[in-house]
């Protein structure tokens, strides 16, 4: 599975989202489902899924799927 | 009712818009002839001013979740007939298929605003933002006791897992910010540290028991920074703040949720709380009709939590009557839990747990948007679990004990 793909189901699986969701244009609290609190799911999953540690400077950055790719590559994770 | 003193300021942090004399009138306007608001509480000037708007008219208020349907629940109470002293309708034991309302009498809400006010030292040079939804009684009891000492209330929506609440924090030099348990689990992750908000001076703490290891960790971060952290404790039915522990006493108290409110007294009857002051609750409603009965409660609320006074009156809570959890705050009735769905339920720090029997991953993930929609409540509270077979007790009932070891 390709980096993209495993950030996409981290966000689907952190946010409920039914497999097939499209995820690429999500941004905070436009989707009713990603609020504070699956923010927290969500930072945890995408922790887990790529073994990073992520500082709280990008913890409360990450307001977008775009963000969180850009954040990623910053602890050496090329997602494409 | 007004709780409104004349220099207390609510700012919107997003928009910057500011609440004035004129938006309270021009609600005030629109509401002539109203008997009963049904107001879903969003966390905007606009909302606030309905609400002050109506409480000034003596209109009581509905306050509901501006994010769920509460078609049915408008259907069940709309009603032209209400008692005189009601001010205000607030939803408890959270389930959107059952809803009941807690009936507070404007003496009540008054009585807390000044009791919170009072022991938490509010003034008018603090500065409040909003962390919790205004709609729920903790949300509710922040803004009540700032607009009364004429505080400011800044709404922010983000939340404190944003850049843009943080931001607004250093904005608008905010002294005071109100929090849940999970909350403190969220601060924790964000590695929070008080100092880097020069203008903080208070955090306060209820919706729930937190873990004795983070009130003392957090205590010790508002210390170092020369704040202070109260612990509370509170229920909807008392408007809702019962008791408050003071700063200076939380680590020789450590576990305690403090005294109760100035003017009331606490006493344990066949070991439930049970509490006595001027902020009790009229009584419950759960019809239209109820909403024209007077005081059920005479100013007694036997709480259902289970606890024990020290000898200096500290008290410290040990348990439930009935089996309830919360979730985020939010107090569930596990029973009715039960009732409505093929699981068996048990309660955890701030999450639901429960226990399914022989169904699939999908069966579990669908069961789990399933309860929490019925809840009202957010889905990663709530925990499925597949097992084989319940563990039972000899008497052939469900083993409670067994399951709670099991998580």
């Amino acid at each position: 599975m390709t980096e993209l793909q495993r950030l996409r189901d981290a966000f689907r699986t952190a946010l409920d989202l039914p497999a097939d969701a499209p995820v690429d244009d999500l941004r905070y609290q436009d989707n009713e489902k990603w609020d504070s609190l699956a923010h927290m799911s969500l930072v945890a999953t995408i922790e887990d899924e790529f073994a990073v540690m992520i500082d709280t400077d990008d913890v409360i950055n990450m307001s977008s799927f775009t963000e969180a790719v850009r954040i990623l590559g910053k602890y050496g994770v090329d997602v494409k | 009712m007004n709780l409104l003193h004349p220099d207390a300021r609510v700012i919107d942090a997003g928009t910057g818009e500011e609440l004035t004399a004129e938006l309270i009138d021009a609600a005030a306007a629109a509401l002539a002839g109203e008997r009963l608001l049904f107001l879903p509480m969003s966390s905007t000037v606009g909302s606030v001013a309905r609400y002050l708007a109506a409480l000034r008219l003596d209109v009581p208020v509905v306050l509901l979740d501006p994010d769920a349907d509460h078609t049915e629940l408008i259907a069940r109470y709309t009603t032209d007939e209400v008692h005189p002293d009601l001010a205000l309708l607030l939803t408890t034991s959270g389930s959107t298929g059952n809803p009941k309302l807690v009936r507070l009498s404007r003496a009540a809400v008054l009585a807390n605003a000044e009791q919170v006010a009072e022991s938490l030292g509010v003034t008018g040079d603090d500065v409040a933002i909003t962390t919790l939804p205004l709609f729920y009684s903790y949300g509710m009891s922040v803004l009540h006791s700032h607009l009364l000492r004429g505080a400011t209330v800044v709404l922010e929506r983000t939340g404190i897992m944003q850049r843009d609440f943080w931001a607004a924090v250093n904005e608008h030099r905010v002294t005071s910010m109100a929090f849940v348990p999970y909350q403190f689990e969220m601060l924790r992750r964000l590695r929070f540290d008080p100092a880097t908000y020069p203008s903080l001076r208070t955090i306060t703490q209820a919706g729930g028991r937190l873990r004795t290891d983070l009130v003392a960790e957090f205590a010790a971060r508002m210390d170092a920074a020369g704040g202070r952290m109260f612990v509370m404790y509170g229920q909807t039915e008392a408007a809702p703040r019962m008791a408050t522990l003071p700063p200076e006493q939380i680590t020789a108290k450590l576990g305690s949720v403090g005294l109760p409110m100035p003017g009331a007294t606490f006493t344990i009857e066949d070991d439930e709380v049970v509490y006595r002051g001027p902020n009790v609750m009229m009584g419950y409603a759960e019809t239209a009709a109820d909403l024209v009965k007077g005081d059920e409660q005479g100013g007694v609320l036997r709480t259902g939590d289970l606890g024990r006074l020290d000898d200096e009156g500290f008290l410290f809570l040990t348990g439930r009557l009935k089996r309830m959890g919360k979730v985020f705050g939010v107090r569930i009735n596990l029973d009715d839990v039960e009732r409505e769905f093929p699981v068996t339920a048990v309660a955890g720090d701030d999450k639901l747990h429960v226990f399914a029997e022989g169904i699939g991953a999908d069966e579990a993930r669908a069961l789990r948007t399933k309860i929490a929609e019925w809840l009202g409540s957010h889905f990663t509270g709530i925990d499925v679990r597949v097992i084989e077979a319940l563990p039972l007790l000899p008497n052939g009932k469900t083993d409670y004990r067994a399951l709670e070891a099991s998580l």
